[in-house]
This record gives C-alpha cells, sequence and structure tokens, in this order.
C-alpha cells in the first residue's frame, strides 16, 4: 500500500471525527499559539526598549555620584555628592578627542503652579546642551541658551504633559505664561516636542527644564549635580572616553587607590544598559516561551489521550483491516499519521492565531512586534515531534492488536 | 445430487493441507486443546463446509485456515507455502493475497460506503484499477445499485453481500465464511448461499463453517468437528441448491398483498 493511501485513511478518521479533532487541536493550537505570541512580543518589547534607549541619544555615557560597587549609585535626594559642574566643564575640555558634549544636570520634584492649577512633576536643570544630549527636539517657542545659563534666567521649557496639566493644552499660548516653581516666578520660554513614555514606562513630556545655574541657585539651593551626560564622538571612542574620565575624575577628586573600589562616582554605558535589558529581555522571553512550551506539552498529552481512546474505540475496525491484509505496519501509520495531523493542523490554527494576536498586539501597544518566524517554524516542528512522540504508544498498542481478539470486541 | 467429490477430483491441485494441527489455550492451570491433532487436506475448487457444536472447535480451526490465528504446534500448507511459522508481516500479505473472509457479523467498516468498503483490502494490497474492480465483485453479488450506501443504509443480506463482494475482489484463492448466513433471515441466508454455490461453479473454493446443517448441505463435502477432532468427512450427498430452493413457489417473496 502507498503512504498515501494510509494518509488518506488518516485523513478519513478524523473527519468523521470532526468536533473531537478540533477539540483535541484546541490544545496545540493554544500551545502554539502562546509560544508564538510569547516570542514575538518578547521580542518586540526587546526591540521597543533598545529603541528607546537608543533615543535617549546616542553613544551616551552618564555619570552618576556614588560607587555602585560599594552602594547603589543613585541621581537623586539622598546620593553622594561628589559631582559639580566644573567635572563637566573639565570632561569636555580635557577628554574633546572623544567627548562632543556635556551635560551636567540636576534633578528635583517640584510642584510647578499656573494661576489655580499646580502639577507635581520632574524639574531638570541642564546646561543648553540638554535638548542635543537627550534627543529632545522643540516644539515651539525656543530652547534653553547660553546666556540664560550665565544670566542664571528665570525661564523653562516644558514638556507637552505639563503643558496640558497646566495651561489646557499644548498650543502656542502657553509661549511666554508664567509659572510659579517653589514661589519663585518663571516665564515658559518653550515647549518640548514630544517623545511619549520611556522604556521604562516614564513619561518623558511630564518635565520643566530650566538652565542648570538657575535650578541649583535658585530652586533647589545645592552646590552637586545629580549627574553629567557625556555624548561621545563614535562609538568606538566610548570606551577610550570612559576610560579618559575616569583617570581625570579620579585626579579631580583627588581618589586614592584602591581602585575601582575606591572611586566615587560610576560611569554607565548605554551599551552595558541594552546589554542589560536585552538579557533580561532574553530571559523573560525564554519565561515565556517555557511557560508555553508547558501549554503545548499538555496539548501533546492531549493528543495521546485521544488517541489511545480512538484505538479503544476502533478495536472492530483494526480487527477487520487486519483480517483484510494490514500489517502492524500499516495500522501503526495509520495511527501515527492521525495524531501527527491533529498536532499539525494544530500548529498551523496556533501560527494563524499566534501570528494575529502578535500583529494585533503590535498595532494596540506600539511596539515594533513582528511575528516570530522563527518560532512559527519552531512551533511547528515541536508539535508535529508531539504529535510522533506522543502517537506512538497509542499507534503501537493498535498495530500490536491480534486480528481475533480484536475482532471480538464490540 | 452428487458431483465433483474430492475423491473423484484427485487431480486438483492441494489448497489446503493440514497436518497435526493442535491449538492449546491455557486456562489457568488448565489446559484446553481448542484444536486436538487436526489434518484436513483441501483440493483447489472444492466446497468444504466445516460443521460442529459450539465449542467443538470449528471456529478456532476457520481461524486458523484463514490466516488470523497461528497453530500451537503442527503444519498448515496454503497453496504449498508454509503458514504456521510466518511473521505477522507475511501472515498479513497472507490473508490479504489468497484469503476472502466472510464474517457472521459483516464487519464492514460503517463509515465507509460499499464501493469504499470492497476496496479497502486492495489497498492493502497495492492493486491496481481497485475501483472498477471493486464495481465490478458489487456487480457479481448483485449491488450495482448500492454502491455509494453506508452499511447502515443496507439490510443484513445486503451488507453480507458487500462483504462477500470484498472477499472476491482480490480474487482470493480460498473464500472462507464463519456463518454468514448466521445474521439473516431464511431467506436473504439463501440468497447469500446461492452466491456462494455460484462463485464455487466459477471455480473458486469455499470453506464454509456453519452449526446449521441446511446450510451446511449447500457445500458438496462435510467435515463434522467435535472436541478438537475431525468426527467425520464425507461427500453430502443430497446436496441443496439456492437457486432451486428460492426458485418454488412457496419461498417466494410475497410481493403482491397475502392471500388468505
Amino acid at each position: 500500500m502507498s503512504p498515501l493511501d494510509n494518509f488518506r485513511f488518516s485523513l478519513r478518521a478524523l473527519a468523521d471525527n470532526k468536533m473531537r479533532a478540533s477539540l483535541t487541536m484546541l490544545g496545540i493550537i493554544i500551545g502554539v499559539a502562546a509560544v508564538v505570541i510569547a516570542v514575538s512580543v518578547g521580542q518586540g518589547a526587546s526591540a521597543n526598549i533598545t529603541n528607546s534607549i537608543s533615543q535617549l541619544g546616542s553613544n551616551l555615557l552618564t555619570v552618576i555620584p556614588g560607587n555602585s560597587r560599594v552602594g547603589p549609585g543613585q541621581a537623586g535626594a539622598g546620593a553622594p555628592q561628589t559631582l559639580v559642574p566644573s567635572d563637566a566643564d573639565a570632561i569636555l575640555e580635557r577628554c574633546a578627542a572623544t567627548v562632543s558634549n556635556v551635560c551636567p544636570q540636576v534633578r528635583g520634584s517640584i510642584i510647578a503652579k499656573s494661576g489655580s492649577k499646580t502639577w507635581r512633576t520632574t524639574l531638570t536643570g541642564a546646561t543648553p546642551a540638554f535638548a542635543a544630549v537627550n534627543n529632545y527636539t522643540l516644539g515651539r517657542g525656543r530652547l534653553l541658551k547660553e546666556n540664560d545659563e550665565t544670566a542664571r534666567s528665570r525661564v523653562v521649557c516644558i514638556g507637552v504633559t505639563v503643558a496640558k496639566n497646566l495651561f489646557g493644552g499644548a498650543d502656542a499660548h502657553c509661549i511666554g505664561q508664567e509659572i510659579s516653581i517653589n514661589r519663585v516666578r518663571f516665564q515658559v520660554v518653550g515647549l518640548l516636542g514630544s517623545k511619549g513614555a520611556s522604556a521604562f514606562g516614564q513619561d518623558q513630556d511630564d518635565v520643566v527644564v530650566m538652565p542648570l545655574s538657575t535650578a541649583m541657585n535658585r530652586v533647589l539651593n545645592q552646590r552637586n549635580v545629580s549627574f553629567i551626560s557625556v555624548q561621545c564622538r563614535a562609538e568606538n571612542k566610548i570606551a577610550l572616553a570612559q576610560e579618559q574620565i575616569i583617570s581625570l575624575l579620579r585626579h579631580r577628586h583627588h581618589l586614592q587607590p584602591p581602585f575601582p573600589l575606591d572611586d566615587d562616582f560610576t560611569i554607565i554605558s548605554q551599551t552595558q544598559i541594552l546589554g542589560v535589558i536585552q538579557t533580561i529581555g532574553g530571559v523573560v522571553t525564554l519565561l515565556l516561551a517555557g511557560i508555553a512550551a508547558i501549554s503545548l506539552t499538555v496539548g501533546g498529552v492531549g493528543i495521546m489521550n485521544i488517541m489511545l481512546v480512538s484505538v479503544t474505540e476502533r478495536t472492530r475496525e483494526i480487527g477487520i483491516r487486519k483480517a483484510l491484509g494490514a500489517t502492524e505496519s500499516n495500522i501503526r501509520w495509520q495511527f501515527l499519521i492521525e495524531s501527527v495531523l491533529l498536532s499539525l493542523f494544530g500548529g498551523i490554527g496556533g501560527i494563524a492565531i499566534g501570528f494575529g494576536i502578535s500583529i494585533l498586539a503590535g498595532r494596540l501597544s506600539g511596539w515594533p512586534i513582528a511575528p516570530s518566524v522563527m518560532s512559527a517554524v519552531l512551533a511547528v516542528g515541536v508539535s508535529a515531534s508531539i504529535g510522533i512522540f506522543f502517537g506512538f504508544w497509542p499507534a503501537g498498542k493498535a498495530a500490536r492488536l491480534h486480528p481475533i481478539e480484536a475482532l471480538r470486541r464490540e | 445430487m452428487i458431483t465433483d467429490l474430492p475423491a473423484e477430483r484427485p487431480n486438483a491441485p492441494l489448497l489446503i493441507e493440514l497436518t497435526d494441527i493442535y491449538k492449546i489455550y491455557k486456562m489457568g492451570d488448565e489446559e484446553v486443546r481448542a484444536l486436538d491433532g487436526v489434518s484436513l487436506q483441501v483440493r483447489t475448487g472444492e466446497f468444504v463446509a466445516i460443521m460442529g457444536p459450539s465449542g467443538s472447535g470449528k471456529s478456532t480451526l476457520m481461524h486458523l485456515l484463514g490466516c488470523l490465528d497461528a497453530p500451537t504446534r503442527g503444519s498448515y500448507r496454503l497453496n504449498g507455502q508454509e503458514i504456521a511459522k510466518m511473521e505477522d508481516k507475511e501472515l498479513a500479505a497472507v490473508r490479504n493475497r489468497f484469503i476472502g473472509f466472510v464474517f457472521q457479523s459483516y464487519n464492514l467498516l460503517p463509515s465507509f460506503s460499499a464501493l469504499d468498503n470492497v476496496e479497502l483490502p486492495m489497498i492493502y494490497g497495492g492493486v491496481r484499477n481497485r475501483r472498477k474492480k471493486a464495481q465490478i465483485a458489487l456487480e457479481r453479488v448483485g449491488l450495482s445499485n448500492r454502491m455509494d450506501h453506508k452499511p447502515t443504509e443496507l439490510s443484513g443480506g445486503q451488507q453480507q453481500r458487500v462483504a462477500i463482494a470484498r472477499a472476491i475482489a482480490t480474487e482470493p484463492s480460498v473464500l472462507m465464511g464463519d456463518e454468514p448466513t448466521g445474521n439473516v433471515a431464511t431467506h436473504q441466508g439463501e440468497e447469500i448461499m446461492q452466491i456462494f454455490q455460484e462463485l464455487n461453479d466459477q471455480g473458486i473454493s469455499v470453506v464454509l463453517v456453519t452449526h446449521e446443517p441446511d446450510i451446511a448441505r449447500h457445500a458438496r463435502r462435510l467435515v463434522q468437528v467435535q472436541d478438537g477432532k475431525i468426527l467425520a468427512d464425507q461427500p453430502i450427498s443430497e446436496r441443496i441448491l439456492a437457486s432451486e430452493w428460492l426458485a418454488r413457489p412457496e419461498n417466494a417473496v410475497s410481493t403482491g398483498p397475502l392471500q388468505l
């Protein structure tokens, strides 16, 4: 007999039991769809975070106070106060070969008021390099200038979220308005272009930016900066820049070995962050896929269960076939093909649903989710293997039935 | 009516040759000898009825003859081939090529049409033109207008005729019937026996198992089995011809209103 004939027998047996076949497939459909969705969404989320980090500014190093090897390096209240604005000037001056721009920044939590409206937000005091280093664009008005810095001008640029909450809209009429921050009056000179949420879910439009000197002296009253953003000239200069900054700051801060134990600052590079995030993303994706794989296995056990029931139910049919000349291997193949078809059809259905949901999730979340073809190929391979693996025992059971005993069964 | 007694056709080739066949089942500590040293020869073209009460071993004998079961010991040669020691694969091929089996309970696949059922053994045999051959076989049993019907849409007699068509479609060496009339009414049983007789007249060897003397008398030779042994082996002297029985007016199926 030709394999095609056995294939037809199997198809026919499935068609005779459509309801049961589709319910059995459902286990595999859900499993495969889960694998495809988990991998696609996992990869999409990773890509999204990677994107967002690249958006923070390219070739960026961040110098934060404190030693991350000793305690957590923090940029905020309670953090070690070791970085000063002149550190930033020195970096730009002494590392000019590798560094194109620096932006010392302070951060603080403030309440901004305009008329009767108040809004709790984050204040960033930064030099005019802020927009360039952090990839902010100008929406309306103007950005901060060098003479705002030297004059400690009471001017701010605000993000779209702040504009909406204080002025009811992100329109041109925000420009020239006054807001008060910690009882100091400021003039809004610029509206930043919208950036949306960051990789970590922060609203990047919920910002108020003012000159560093203004923030340090008029609002926060501190002598230290929260961190220094350093933009390198090129990607291949990042490592060198990092080294140069380390030795420069050790010298400036009069630090004594052992290093890096006694450093009072930490340099975080984007590649480090990216590496960590991609590792985390990979682990999360793997975890999701692992859970999905478990559901795939459960689906496979479902197939085995149904195939065993089917063999018992069709004992007589097996007896008839054997009496008419079917060999053990004919019967084994018929049932094996049947279980492989079940899982394969389930796999294809699962891929269709998985792709559909992945694409939909991509549309809804705005993440760059592309249905993972690799996961689809893998899922189909796995589901076919499941069919073989979990079909083998029932098929063998069917094949070994004695024709007389099989025929005697009602 | 005596025709073609086995003794009278000693020149026909030997089809079946059982020598000292034993089939022993173990039931706990007890040994049950379903077949206790049976020897039997059947030549090509014969029509043999095997008769015996239930438990006599006739069904076991039939299963051995049909290659559905293997003897505990002894030799079984079919068409000169030793069967008793064959592997599953070879046995399946022998069943497929040389034996056409008709069961008491028809054993048709319920979801297959008559035509598909008849085709089934030819699929396992890898026969070419099987659709055509299946159609011819169904025509031979008078079911050319029922080919696409499922078994549930056919009467018992019709289902058994489908089973006969399935058995002869592969052009086997021997047609075996295991109580083929056991599940049908007398008239339909007679129709089935008519087909068996016609096929035998056309040269097909037939071996029939039955416990009904009236059915056994359709054969040409009667082998009686009891307690796993052959009790008697004799030609049938007053053979019933199904065609004659069916032609008798008192056996006709009433077509008009009942005459009272």
